[in-house]
């Protein structure tokens, strides 16, 4: 048998496969090797991100689960948790012990029992309500708390483009 | 296409340059030396030598590994900068002995390092990858034989050289290779593993503790070689810059391998100990195993939180974090089982004739548990209590304050009727009787049963009876006291007792060792909260003096007596209550901390038992 990281990831891939969640398509990028997930995220309905298509790529290390995957997304999105560079900032995807921003409770970081499922859903809640104080990327956090116009035109572009149009 | 451009330039280049001398000299041996005098035709040969050095590389990469990842790429380019650069600062020091030969020797060692670290990505892929070939074998192997060769080759090499020529830098040489070697040694450890994983069809779950072992051996020769070369090139030659920040990362890697079989180790040891096994309804209960999402089946363990996971998943788990991977809870700092289920399969090899201990010998005093319920030992309390700070004693102090208080309430406390817990919970494994033959503690008077208002009232005066009733008060909280002082004693017997028997009970005195120094607490806060308890009931009658050493009499007696070694009594005469309480706040405080000190060793004792018992 192969390696427990990637029978997990195997699972996971077949569970994600046979019940997919609504709004989230995620698998191998390719099936030669399963460290490399590509996920499309759809932008959560009666927010200003409605409507999109996010891609986004994780990247697993080689002792999953124990250690969290990296999500990066490789589309342009403009949010208060998201770096410039793509990569989410949520607490789950952070190992106990290392703390970005230093408010973090461990009841809220990784664990084994996360999943691809979980994070991607905890994606689509985090782009429904960003949470402005622990910003990644500080001028969408600004523009967030105070120009929500702004913010909102801004995300709006993001889908256009997301969309290719 | 910028390469192939390169490699025609300077295939062209080199033609024109042997054309050019053949031109000019007519004959083989005149050119030779014609271009070996020439710097520029020198310099286009040196080009093409490059130049061809990569064309091997890539040909033998095609041989050993056809098309590499982008990860492996990215590593190898990564790593060859940094090798470049401690070449460069190598060439500083052998400045002397600089020569085409000795670039072309330190090439040839930067390009065997390239294949040694694309082998070692290679290898670590295979964990990674759902299949692997047969080619995959084949490569691997071929290529680790000829880098085994090579690295052996070479080390012979420099070392024959050192015996005869002394010091140089093939001393250099041959470290590199040796570090080299070991390397090599580990990717292949890590290849048989991983192939013989690979073949088997369960997990193998002992996997990464040889891998982990592996990593610490040959971390540590690793650490070894470079202590000795640079030593020695201290003596022989000057500070080896260039080798800091390999030796830096060889000592680093060795630092986390050693911590992680620390980790490994103590995570064995305490799944070994403290969580029992899951039986088969429990795992017939639960599906999969959260960690891997695989059926459970056999070898799992259950933490106190009832959480189930397979053994390996948990302990590599452990390995990390020290919290339960569902519900986070904190498994080294409250691991003590927290039912008689969870401590009696922990020590499975005791005796069967011996009668079962009951994780708390409290429940020896079968006439008395109504006086010290079960309530003054916290279901959680903190293992680290004896040693602990002042902080954490004071809390269990002020959290027994209320449950002794509610103590002397059902017998005759009348200040707070309203702020007693009813003594919600009296587990009933602590009813069975020990059958260790001891006396029974004194019971506190029968005719005495708790205090109504108009007891309350009795004790608001100046009157003889109301002092009266005071002075029966007081001397029922000086019986409990003796009865506690004389479970404290029955404790400390049954802990030593039990210390003498084998080595399976041991995790038994733990847990029996706890309660005993969390119920001490609770004594010695219950004497403070009783004493201090004395200025309210002296407060309504500030002016009676007449009566008034009668009580601190009675109060100093239960002080006096509840610790019989105690020398720093207070010698009666303080007058005022307030003073009284001060001081027995005090006795208090000592009194903890000879408790605290007294369950530190019996900690102790029951560690080393442990330690000695248990082969690890």
């Amino acid at each position: 048998m192969a390696g427990s990281a990637l029978k997990r990831l195997m699972a996971e891939y077949k569970q994600l496969t046979l019940n997919p969640p609504e709004g989230i398509v995620a698998g191998p990028v390719d099936e030669e090797n399963f460290f490399e997930w590509e996920a499309l995220i759809t932008g959560p309905e009666e927010t200003c991100f409605e409507g999109g298509v996010f891609a986004a790529k994780l990247t697993f290390p080689s002792d999953y689960p124990l250690s969290p995957p990296k999500m990066k997304f490789t589309c342009d999105i403009f949010h208060p948790n998201i770096y410039s560079d793509g990569r989410v900032c949520i607490s789950i995807l952070h190992a106990p012990g290392d703390d970005p921003m230093g408010y973090e409770s461990s009841a809220e970081r990784w664990s084994p029992v996360q999943s691809v499922e979980k994070i991607l859903l905890s994606v689509v809640s985090m782009l429904a309500e960003p949470n402005d104080e622990s910003a990644a990327n500080v001028d969408a956090a600004k523009t967030w708390r105070d120009n929500r116009a702004r913010f909102n035109e801004i995300a709006h572009q993001t889908v256009r483009k997301s969309l290719g149009l | 296409m910028k390469s192939l451009l390169l490699t025609f330039g300077s295939l062209a280049l080199t033609a024109g340059v042997v054309a050019n001398a053949y031109m000019q000299n007519k004959q083989f041996y005149p050119s030779v030396v014609y271009i070996t005098k020439s710097s520029p035709s020198m310099a286009v040969l040196y080009v093409q030598a490059f130049v061809c050095v990569i064309l091997m590389g890539k040909l033998m990469r095609k041989i050993f590994f056809g098309q590499l990842r982008a990860a492996e790429m990215e590593h190898l380019i990564e790593r060859s900068w940094y090798a470049v650069t401690e070449t460069c600062l190598a060439f500083t020091v052998f400045r002397d002995d600089f020569s085409p030969r000795f670039v072309a020797l330190f090439t040839l060692l930067l390009f065997l390092k390239c294949f040694h670290w694309l082998a070692e990505d290679r290898i670590d892929y295979m964990e990674r990858s759902p299949i692997i070939s047969w080619l995959f074998h084949i490569r691997a192997l071929s290529l680790l034989a000829f880098l085994a060769c090579s690295d052996v080759f070479f080390i012979n090499h420099a070392y024959y050289h050192t015996l005869i020529k002394g010091a140089s830098v093939q001393l250099v040489f041959g470290f590199e290779y040796a570090i080299l070697l070991m390397v090599l040694l580990h990717i292949f450890v890590k290849y048989v593993l991983h192939t013989v994983d690979v073949q088997n069809e369960n997990p193998w779950e002992n996997k990464a503790i040889y891998l982990l072992y592996t990593e610490l051996l040959l971390g540590f020769i690793k650490v070894v070689l470079y202590m000795l070369f640079l030593a020695i090139m201290v003596k022989v030659h000057t500070f080896p810059l260039f080798a800091i920040r390999p030796m830096y990362l060889t000592m680093r890697v060795f630092k986390k391998a050693l911590n992680d079989v620390v980790m490994s180790r103590r995570a064995i040891r305490n799944m070994n100990t403290l969580y029992p096994d899951a039986t088969p309804e429990e795992l017939s209960a639960s599906d999969v195993c959260i960690i891997c999402r695989e059926e459970m089946v056999s070898s799992c363990k259950k933490l106190p939180c009832n959480h189930i996971f397979h053994k390996s998943c948990l302990r590599s788990w452990f390995q990390r974090q020290q919290s339960c991977p569902t519900c986070r809870m904190d498994i080294i700092h409250s691991p003590r089982p927290q039912s008689p289920q969870a401590a009696q399969p922990a020590a499975p090899a005791a005796p069967p004739q011996q009668p079962p201990v009951p994780p708390f010998p409290a429940a020896a005093f079968p006439g008395f548990p109504a006086a010290f319920p079960g309530a003054a030992w916290p279901p959680q309390h903190p293992p680290a209590s004896s040693s602990a700070s002042v902080a954490s004693s004071t809390s269990t102090t002020t959290t027994s304050f209320s449950t002794s208080a509610s103590t002397s309430d059902t017998a005759n406390n009348p200040f707070m009727p309203g702020m007693m817990p009813p003594m919600p919970f009296m587990p009933p494994f602590m009813m069975p009787p020990m059958s260790f033959g001891m006396s029974p503690p004194p019971v506190p008077p029968a005719d005495f049963s708790g205090l109504t208002d108009e007891e309350l009232r009795a004790m608001e005066g100046e009157e003889r009876e109301n002092l009266e009733a005071r002075v029966q008060c007081l001397r029922n909280i000086h019986t409990l006291l003796d009865a506690a002082m004389l479970q404290i004693q029955q404790y400390t017997t049954v802990v030593s007792r039990m210390g003498g028997l084998d080595t399976a009970s041991t995790s038994t005195v733990w847990s029996a060792e706890r309660p005993t120094a969390s119920a001490m607490s609770s004594k010695s806060s219950n004497i403070a909260t009783s004493n201090s308890s004395d200025p309210m009931m002296a407060a309504p009658n500030p002016v009676d003096t007449s009566n008034k050493p009668d009580d601190s009499e009675v109060l100093e007696g239960a002080v006096g007596y509840t610790v019989p070694t105690e020398t720093v009594l207070p010698s009666g005469e303080s007058g005022a209550a307030q003073q009284d309480s001060e001081d027995s706040s005090e006795l208090g405080e000592i009194r903890r901390r000879r408790l605290e000190k007294f369950s530190n060793k019996m900690q102790e004792q029951a560690k080393t038992d442990n330690n000695g018992g248990t082969p690890d």
